[in-house]
C-alpha cells in the first residue's frame, strides 16, 4: 500500500495507564507516602496494529471498558502512546466532546469562533462558514443570544453543527450520533453520509450498531485492549453479536 | 512548534480575548475592573507609606504607579498562569490544540492589559508635571524583557503545577516575598550601603521595574548593560521553559 493512501496508522503501539489507588498529588502526601508504591501500571490496549486508508469508513466496536475510546484519544494525539507509533496524515478533527471551550457568558457567535478555533480554523475560514453552521444548527432566532440561555439540545445543536462543518480530511466520532431530536439525528446522519461519500476518512466509535451497519464498510472489533476481529462490518457485527450479545 | 501555532493563531487570538473580557463578565465595571483593582492598591500605597517612610520621594503617587501597574501584570500573569492548564482541563482532555496557547494567552492578555494601563502612567505623568523624554524609546525594550522572563516562568510553573499541585501557593508565597524584595514601594537607595544591595541586584525583576522609573519618572538612560543580561536570562529560563512544558504536556490529559 503506498504511503500516501493511509490516512491513519498505528504500529505496533501499547497503551496503559497508571492505576493510583490514591493518588498522591500534594507534596506532603508525595513527601509522606514517598516510599509506598500506590500505583500499578494496567495495559488498556496492547500491541495493536492498524492501518486505516484514505477515504474508509471505519467503526470500532467493543464492550465498554475494552479500549475503544482510548484509541480514539490517542489517535487524535490527546494522550500519548507508552510505546510503538501512530502515525496520521491529514487535518484531523475529533467529536471527542461536544461544545469544547464553549463559555456560557458569550453568545452563540462568539461560540462558534472559540469553537472552531480551538478545531485550528482560522478567522476567514470560520466566517466562511458562519452561515452554514448556523442554518445547520437551526438556531437563527437564538444565535445572539449567550448560550446560557439554551435548552440541553440546542447547545448540542450548535456544537454538532461546528464540529460537522470543520471540514476536516480525517474525523474521528466517539457515541454522538444520537444528538437532539428525530429529525435532527436524521440530518445528522445524512451529514455523515454526505461526508463519507466526499472522500473523508472517518472513524466512530459506538454501540448503535444498526447505524454503524449503514454508515460503514468497515468495523473493527476491540476486545480487552486488542483487535479481536478486522473485516467487513456485516460479518463483524455479527460475530459480535453472537459473542457478547 | 511554530507552525503548529501560527496554525492555531486564531485559538490563540479568541482566548486572549475570552481571558481579558471573560474574567469579569457579569460584573457592573466589567473590564475596567482590571484597572481599578490596581489603582486602589496605589491608593493604599499612597495613604499608609508617606507616613512609615520618613521622606518618601516627590510625586510619590506617580513615582508607586510606574513600579505597581508592571508588578500587577507580573503577578497576575504568574497566579493565572499556573493555574491554566488545571483550569481549562476540560478542553485538554478532550480536544487536541497545541497547550502552549494557554501560558501563552495568559501573558499576552496580561501585556494588553498593561499596554492600556500605559495611558493611566502617561496621565499621570503629564499631570504631575513630570512630562515625557526622549528615553521613551526604550520602554518597548523593557516591555519585551518582561514579557520574554514572565511567559519563560509561567510555561515552568504551569506544567509543574499539573503534577505538583502545591505549586500554585508556593508560588503565591514567594510573589508575596519578591513584592517588598523589589523596589517597588521604596527607591533601590534604600539598600544603597547595605548587605541587601547585591541581593537586590540579582532579582531581575528589580532591574524591569528600575528601568520603568529611570525611563519615565527620573528620565534618564536605563542601565542598558544590567536590561541585556536580564533579557538573556530570560530568553534561557524562557527556553527551559518551553523544554519542561513539551516534555511535560504529554501527560496533562491524563493528570489533570
Amino acid at each position: 500500500m503506498a504511503k500516501q493512501d493511509i490516512a491513519i496508522d498505528v504500529q505496533n503501539m501499547t497503551k496503559s495507564f497508571k492505576v493510583f489507588y490514591d493518588k498522591p498529588s500534594t507534596l506532603k502526601e508525595r513527601l509522606v507516602f514517598w516510599n509506598k508504591k500506590k500505583s500499578e501500571s494496567r495495559k488498556v490496549l496492547d500491541h495493536i496494529n492498524l492501518q486505516i486508508k484514505k477515504g474508509e469508513t471505519v467503526a470500532l466496536i467493543g464492550t465498554n471498558g475494552s479500549g475503544k475510546s482510548t484509541l480514539l484519544k490517542l489517535m487524535t494525539k490527546i494522550i500519548y502512546p507508552t510505546k510503538g507509533k501512530i502515525l496520521t496524515n491529514g487535518k484531523l478533527t475529533s467529536l471527542l466532546e461536544l461544545g469544547a471551550g464553549f463559555h456560557p457568558d458569550f453568545t452563540g457567535r462568539e461560540n462558534i469562533y472559540f469553537n472552531a478555533s480551538i478545531f485550528g480554523l482560522t478567522k476567514k475560514e470560520i466566517e466562511k462558514r458562519m452561515d452554514d453552521i448556523i442554518s445547520f444548527s437551526e438556531l437563527e432566532e437564538f444565535i445572539d443570544n449567550p448560550i446560557r440561555t439554551y435548552s440541553s439540545g440546542m447547545y448540542m445543536r450548535l456544537a454538532f453543527s461546528v464540529a460537522i462543518n470543520v471540514d476536516a480530511e480525517i474525523l474521528l466520532i466517539d457515541e454522538i450520533l444520537a444528538v437532539g431530536d428525530q429529525h435532527f439525528q436524521d440530518k445528522c446522519f445524512a451529514k455523515l453520509q454526505e461526508l463519507k461519500n466526499s472522500d473523508k476518512t472517518i472513524v466512530i466509535v459506538s454501540h448503535a450498531l444498526e447505524s454503524i451497519k449503514q454508515l460503514c464498510n468497515r468495523a473493527i472489533w476491540i476486545y480487552n485492549g486488542e483487535v479481536k476481529m478486522d473485516g467487513a462490518t456485516e460479518e463483524v457485527v455479527e460475530e459480535y453479536i453472537k459473542v457478547c450479545g | 512548534m511554530f507552525k503548529n501555532l501560527y496554525n492555531y493563531r486564531e485559538l490563540l487570538k479568541s482566548n486572549v480575548k475570552k481571558e481579558i473580557r471573560g474574567k469579569y463578565k457579569g460584573s457592573f465595571l466589567g473590564i475596567l475592573w482590571s484597572f481599578v483593582n490596581p489603582l486602589l492598591q496605589v491608593l493604599v500605597y499612597a495613604i499608609i507609606f508617606p507616613i512609615i517612610l520618613k521622606s518618601p520621594e516627590p510625586n510619590y503617587v506617580v513615582f508607586l504607579i510606574i513600579g505597581i501597574l508592571p508588578w500587577t501584570w507580573f503577578t497576575t500573569s504568574l497566579s493565572q498562569g499556573t493555574y491554566t492548564i488545571l483550569g481549562n482541563a476540560g478542553i485538554i482532555k478532550k480536544v487536541y490544540f497545541p497547550r502552549e496557547i494557554l501560558p501563552i494567552s495568559v501573558v499576552t492578555s496580561g501585556l494588553i492589559n498593561y499596554l492600556i494601563s500605559c495611558l493611566i502612567i502617561f496621565a499621570f505623568l503629564l499631570f504631575s508635571g513630570i512630562g515625557f523624554s526622549g528615553y521613551l524609546v526604550y520602554l518597548p525594550l523593557v516591555i519585551l524583557v518582561q514579557y520574554v522572563i514572565t511567559l519563560g516562568i509561567v510555561f515552568i510553573t504551569s506544567a509543574i503545577n499539573v503534577y505538583i499541585r502545591d505549586a500554585e501557593y508556593i508560588i503565591n508565597f514567594i510573589v508575596n516575598m519578591l513584592f517588598y524584595a523589589t523596589p517597588i514601594l521604596y527607591s533601590p537607595d534604600v539598600f544603597a550601603h547595605t548587605k541587601f544591595s547585591a541581593l537586590i541586584q540579582l532579582n531581575p525583576l528589580a532591574t524591569i521595574i528600575n528601568s520603568y522609573r529611570d525611563i519615565l519618572y527620573h528620565q534618564t538612560l536605563p542601565d542598558l548593560k544590567m536590561l541585556l543580561l536580564v533579557l538573556v536570562t530570560g530568553l534561557v529560563i524562557l527556553l527551559v521553559g518551553i523544554r519542561v512544558f513539551r516534555k511535560l504536556e504529554r501527560g496533562f490529559a491524563e493528570e489533570v
